[in-house]
Parts: C-alpha cells; sequence; structure tokens
C-alpha cells in the first residue's frame, strides 16, 4: 500500500510538465552558478598569487629593513564557489606595518560595485530561494488539490490509513523532487573536479555537509507546503498562503532582523572608531614629542658651556645611551598605542558580536536565515571570516613587529657604528641600510588561518538542529491536519 | 417500510442520520438493506440526502445517529476493514490526469488490495465497460467525461468488492453508453455483488433496480421493490410522493 501511494507520488510528478520545466532550470542555473563561480575562484586565485609576489618581490628588493612594509594577502577558498558568504564583501589584503592597524581592504565588491549591486548567484543562494520556490510549487496543492479533484475520494474509498497517505505524499514528494536534484549537484561537483578545483579533504567533507543541509532545508519547504495544503481546502488558498510565508520567510525575516539588532544595540561606525584611535594616538605621539624636546633641552643643559669638542665628546658618550632613552620611551608610547586599539577594537568587536547574535536569534526564526548560516558556516564564508583573518593577520603584525624591531636596531647599530667611522673621513650613508638587497628570506611568514571541519560544524549545529526542528514541526503538523482533514 | 430481503444484507442502513455543525439535518432516519445479487436505487432531488447516505456508507462522514452497516461492519467503527468490501463509483470521476487509463487503473486497483492483475486484465475490464482499445495507453487529460467514467466503473469492476456504490453513475455518459452500463449493473448483479445507486434517472432506475427509494429533504419518504412498481407510473409516483410529502410537510408546519 505504501510502496504503491510512493510510487504514484513520484509519477504524478516525474510526468508532471512542470517538473520537466522546474528541473530544466535547476540544472541550468545550478551548473551554471558553480561554472562561474569555478572562474572567479580561478581569477581571484591567480591575482592573489600575483599580488603576493609583486609583494614579496617590493620585500625583497628593499635594501634596508626601514623601506620594508609588507602586504598579506586572504587567500581565496573553494568553498566560497558554493556559499560566496561575506567572501566579496571584505577586503582582500592588508598592509602590515608597525605604525597602522591590520585592516583588510579591497573587496571585490568594492572593486566592483556592479556585483555588489546585484550580488553573485551561487549555489547556496539557488538552494534558499529557487529550490525553496520550487518545492512549494509542487506542494502547494499535494493535498488539497486531490481533494478538488476528487482522487482523495476515491483513493480514500479504499481501505487506506489516513498515516499511510501523508507519510507517502511526503516521501514520494522528497524522492520525486531531491533525487532529481541531486544529479544537477553532483553533476556540479564533478564539474569542480574536472575543472581542478583544489579542493582538499576537509573541503570535500564541508562540501557533503553543505549539500545534506541544502536537502534538510529543501525538506523543510516541501513538509510546509504539505501542511498548509491538509490545513486549506483550495489549492489557490494554499498557493497565496506559501507565497506570503515564503516571501516572509526568505526576504523579510531575515532583513527584518538585522534591521532590528541594529536598532536594539547600538554599534559605533567605523569612523567613529577610528577618530577615537586617531585621538589617542595622536595625543601620545604629541606629549611624546614634548617629553623629547623636554628631555633634549635637559640634554643640552648638561652640555652648557662646554667648549665645542668638549661638548662633541659630551654627545657622542651619551648619544647611544639618549638614543636608548628615546627608543624605550618611544616603545612605551607604541605600546600604549596599541593597547588602546586593542582595547577599542576589543569593545567594538564586543558590540558587533552583540548585535550579531541579537540578529542570528531574530533571524533564526526563519530556516531561510538558518540555512544561510549553516551554509556560510560550512563554507568559511561567514561573518566571522574577517575577523579570522584580522586575528591571524594581527599575530602576524606582532611577529612581524619583533621582527622588524630587531632588524631596525641591528641596522641603527651597523650605522651608528659607520657613522663614527665616517667621521674619521668615511663615506657617509643615511638610513641605515646598505646596497645590498635585505634578506627576506628570514622574515616571518604569514600563516592562513585554517578551519577544521570539526571548527566549521560546530557553529552550524544550532542552526541544523533548528532546521530540522522546523522540518518535524511541520510534518508533525501536516499528519495531524490530514487526520481530521475533510476528504470529500 | 422494511423490506425482507431474499439473501444476506450486505448494505444497511440502520436509522442512519446526519446533522452537519451548522445544524442542517442532512439524514433522518433512514433504514434500508441491499443483498447481495441486488440494485437499490435511490432517487431524489438535490439535497435530497444521497450523497450524504454514500458518504456515510464511506466513512467520509460520521452519522448523527444510527450506523451504516457493509457485510456487518459498522463504517464508523471499522472504516478500513468496512471498505474492502466496498467499491466506489463517483458522480464526475477525476483521475490522475497524466497517467494512462491502464496507469490509473493499475494504481486503483493496487490501492484496493489487488495485486494480482495482469495489464491484459485491465484491458480486458476497460473493454468490458466500453472504452475502446486506442484510449487504454492514453493520458487521461485528453478525455472526456463519459470516458472517465468508464474508467472509474472499471476500477470499481477490478476491486471485485461484494457491495459497490454508485452516485449518479450515468450522470455524463451519452445515451448508447448509459444503455450499455445498465446491461453492466445487470452482469454485475448476477455475480452477487450488492449495489447502492443514486441516481435522478426515473426510467433508468426502474429498468434496472429491484427496489427504489425515494428520498426528500434527508428522509426516505418511499421504498418499493420492482414487484410492487409493476404496471405503475413510476414517474407519477415519484411527483406525487415528493409533493405529498411536501404537502404533509407545509401542513406540519
Amino acid at each position: 500500500m505504501f510502496a504503491t501511494l510512493v510510487e504514484k507520488e513520484l509519477k504524478s510528478i516525474l510526468l508532471s510538465p512542470k517538473f520537466v520545466a522546474t528541473f530544466a532550470v535547476c540544472t541550468v542555473l545550478i551548473l551554471l552558478s558553480v561554472f562561474v563561480g569555478i572562474r572567479e575562484y580561478k581569477a581571484s586565485i591567480a591575482e592573489y598569487e600575483t599580488a603576493s609576489q609583486l609583494s614579496e618581490q617590493a620585500v625583497r628588493s628593499a635594501t634596508s629593513w626601514w623601506g620594508v612594509s609588507p602586504r598579506v594577502f586572504r587567500k581565496p577558498n573553494p568553498m566560497q564557489i558554493f556559499s560566496a558568504g561575506v567572501n566579496n564583501d571584505i577586503g582582500r589584503l592588508s598592509d602590515i606595518s608597525t605604525w597602522t592597524d591590520v585592516k583588510l581592504r579591497q573587496s571585490s565588491y568594492s572593486d566592483n560595485t556592479l556585483f555588489a549591486l546585484f550580488r553573485f548567484i551561487d549555489f547556496a543562494f539557488i538552494v534558499q530561494l529557487v529550490l525553496s520556490l520550487f518545492a512549494i510549487l509542487f506542494t502547494y496543492d499535494a493535498i488539497n488539490g486531490e481533494r478538488e479533484s476528487g482522487t482523495l475520494k476515491l483513493s480514500f474509498s479504499n481501505a487506506v490509513p489516513r498515516g499511510t497517505f501523508v507519510l507517502s505524499k511526503f516521501v514520494g514528494a522528497w524522492l520525486g523532487l531531491t533525487i532529481p536534484l541531486l544529479i544537477p549537484i553532483l553533476l556540479a561537483v564533478l564539474l569542480a573536479m574536472v575543472m581542478g578545483v583544489p579542493m582538499t579533504g576537509v573541503e570535500w567533507s564541508k562540501l557533503a555537509m553543505l549539500i545534506g543541509v541544502s536537502v534538510l532545508y529543501f525538506t523543510f519547504f516541501v513538509m510546509l507546503g504539505l501542511l498548509v495544503s491538509s490545513l486549506t481546502k483550495r489549492s489557490a488558498t494554499s498557493f497565496l498562503v506559501l507565497l506570503v510565508i515564503w516571501v516572509c520567510l526568505v526576504l523579510i525575516i531575515p532583513r527584518a532582523a538585522t534591521m532590528a539588532a541594529g536598532q536594539l544595540v547600538e554599534v559605533p561606525s567605523v569612523a567613529e572608531v577610528e577618530s577615537q584611535k586617531d585621538r589617542f594616538r595622536t595625543d601620545r605621539w604629541d606629549a611624546f614629542g614634548k617629553r623629547r624636546s623636554e628631555a633634549w633641552r635637559e640634554r643640552m643643559a648638561g652640555a652648557e658651556g662646554m667648549s665645542q669638542d668638549d661638548r662633541r665628546d659630551f654627545m657622542d658618550n651619551n648619544r647611544e645611551k639618549w638614543a636608548q632613552e628615546d627608543d624605550e620611551s618611544r616603545q612605551l608610547m607604541e605600546q600604549e598605542i596599541a593597547e588602546n586599539s586593542r582595547v577599542v577594537d576589543e569593545e567594538l568587536r564586543n558590540r558587533k558580536a552583540e548585535q550579531e547574535q541579537v540578529a542570528f536569534r531574530l533571524a533564526r526564526m526563519s530556516p531561510a536565515s538558518a540555512y544561510q548560516l549553516a551554509a556560510t558556516n560550512l563554507a568559511g564564508t561567514n561573518t566571522s571570516l574577517k575577523a579570522r583573518y584580522e586575528d591571524a593577520m594581527k599575530a602576524y603584525r606582532t611577529a612581524y613587529a619583533a621582527f622588524i624591531a630587531d632588524k631596525r636596531a641591528e641596522e641603527q647599530r651597523k650605522a651608528r657604528e659607520e657613522s663614527s667611522r665616517n667621521r674619521s673621513g668615511m663615506r657617509i650613508t643615511f638610513g641605515g641600510g646598505g646596497d645590498s638587497p635585505v634578506d627576506s628570506s628570514e622574515m616571518p611568514r604569514f600563516e592562513e588561518p585554517d578551519q577544521s571541519f570539526a571548527s566549521a560544524l560546530e557553529p552550524s549545529l544550532a542552526d541544523l538542529g533548528l532546521l530540522g526542528a522546523f522540518t518535524v514541526l511541520c510534518f508533525a503538523g501536516a499528519f495531524i491536519a490530514f487526520l481530521r482533514y475533510d476528504v470529500r | 417500510m422494511e423490506l425482507q430481503s431474499p439473501s444476506r444484507a450486505l448494505l444497511e442502513a440502520d436509522n442512519l442520520t446526519k446533522r452537519y455543525e451548522d445544524g442542517q439535518l442532512a439524514l433522518d432516519h433512514v433504514n434500508f438493506a441491499v443483498a447481495a445479487g441486488e440494485i437499490y436505487a435511490m432517487l431524489g432531488g438535490n439535497g435530497a440526502g444521497k450523497t450524504t447516505t454514500i458518504n456515510l456508507f464511506l466513512n467520509f462522514i460520521e452519522p448523527t445517529e444510527g450506523e451504516a452497516r457493509v457485510d456487518g461492519i459498522v463504517t464508523h467503527r471499522d472504516p478500513l476493514a468496512a471498505k474492502k468490501k466496498l467499491a466506489y463509483v463517483s458522480e464526475n470521476v477525476m483521475l490522475y490526469p497524466n497517467f494512462t487509463a491502464l496507469q490509473n487503473l493499475d494504481f486503483f486497483a493496487r490501492l484496493g488490495g489487488r495485486t494480482d492483475y495482469s495489464k491484459d486484465a485491465y484491458r480486458d475490464v476497460l473493454l468490458r465497460v466500453g472504452l475502446q482499445e486506442e484510449a487504454h495507453g492514453r493520458r487521461l487529460k485528453g478525455f472526456s467525461k463519459g470516458m472517465r467514467q468508464k474508467c472509474g466503473i472499471a476500477i470499481a469492476i477490478l476491486k471485485d468488492a461484494p457491495a459497490i456504490l454508485l452516485d449518479e453513475p450515468t450522470s455524463g455518459l451519452d445515451p448508447k453508453a448509459a444503455y450499455e452500463f445498465i446491461g453492466l449493473l445487470d452482469s454485475l448483479r448476477g455475480e452477487g455483488k450488492a449495489i447502492l445507486m443514486s441516481t435522478h434517472d426515473i426510467f433508468r432506475a426502474r429498468d434496472v433496480a429491484n427496489t427504489i427509494g425515494i428520498m426528500n429533504q434527508g428522509k426516505l419518504v418511499m421504498q418499493r421493490s420492482k414487484q410492487d412498481l409493476a404496471g405503475e407510473d413510476l414517474e407519477k409516483v415519484y411527483v406525487e410522493y415528493m409533493a405529498g410529502y411536501m404537502d404533509r410537510e407545509t401542513e406540519t408546519v
């Protein structure tokens, strides 16, 4: 009985003209989006490699560590092909300097505003918008359509348990829609393999999980269609109700939640934060300048009344000590500035995290948001991508600052030694460097932040659980509603 | 107005009453029985309660009072067991439009618990109900109402249930098809089926039924055997009963 009903459901879907149309649209959209995504990924990899090489070349050609100002680049992630997330919105590079903070800049969208306006269509987008709509198109009349056509009455003139019928409706619709959809998805995966996208084992696992979450999200909409269809008598009514629900879940709630969170938790703007940091930095530099002038006045006071030779000796004898004092004072000030920046950034980050949590909590009322969050978490293109990279870049900056301080101190020492020798008729050089380029092989290397499968899955678990719960609730609702459904 | 059936009653309405939630009394203490090898024709205007009676036998609705029984099984107590003994043809047979006639037959036969039929068996039944062979493999969406009706009758035959419920079965059939259908009913009666048929067609009811019941405003106002009606003008009887009953109702009011 169950198998007969499932088979009938499968046949009904596969033989319907709308199936051919939707299957063709889905196949074209999925394959096209992945193809374009692969090309974009490859272009960004080429750009990344060229920019990295140019930056390394600039470092290698520098003749003094004072002239070295490296840049680090965010390496494109193959998972961005399937779920771009915030990948195109955040910057691709940051200057690494002891003077300025790490800041990702030059995002794809800032370079190409046309794409920022219309965005890219990726696999997750197709699932979130197109497939969810198709699921509704196939299930809005699953129950009431049969009532309207009279086949429900004829079916129930036989000894068909209602539970079996509604379960077969779900299984049939699910199999009839999911299995054909897996074909273009698998073709897309094959396309990625053929086009040589360098996917690691972890990335394949993430992709498999992403497909699994997509199927779960699609299942929710199949269930929702079944639920509304078994709560209404007319298919026109269920279609309209489902369309309104779809618009709310997919288009309104995610955006409204973000807007509401923005109103509930205020976060200072980037300009405000930058100006706060700038003010502190300027204050400290001014104070440092004053202290230094004061110190020089005091130092010079010690040389008052001395002959020119005694004065020079006095200066030579104290130069290193004074330089050390100045250096210590400057380092102390820089530490203060860095600490202030850290505190301000941390406060900003905490506020942002708070706002983000409120937005996510509200947005998760919609399975579409839960899916989007899970998809971007799994792809590693979620909202924490920027923080993940900036943290790694800050860690690199710390290592780089320590390295460069040593190198520059060494250069200064050499320069001073040379300067002493020059006074006895030797050549004078400025800037501390020589003619030969610096040995960049000693420079610390930037380590890309790595995201394991477990760390990508962990933040997705809540969304997976929610999607599962929404789906089960819809099925339970459809089951109960159908037990009381008037089949006449 | 109880009738003695010559053999075992397969379809029984016992004080069958249905009052809807809005207070409307759709069926008022109706009693009748249809024995194996018998055709019972329910006549009556629109809203007389004919379809409500059939819906109660199919347990699409539950009775407010009394019970409908199929081979002794109370339909609202054990609907699944009762439905195993019932086949049904609706007034306007609607099947799956994207399936062929054979595919529709196969699905509903299996749903009725018959998995032992071959394609040839389906073709034979379709030919028996008068559906031409060229239409067997065609999708239902191009079928006329009469062709769909024939498929519906074929589905009922395939189920091979002891009792058959027919709700306006000749509606939409051309005169030739309706005539052939009556012949088909006769042969099903010969196979020992108990047939309950609701119809507006007085003449065909007189031709084929063993017993004729006239329903009006949820009540079974007349119930007579074919022998009792012999020599009488059924149309006149029908009009008289309907009018007389209405007069009585008016007097009561």
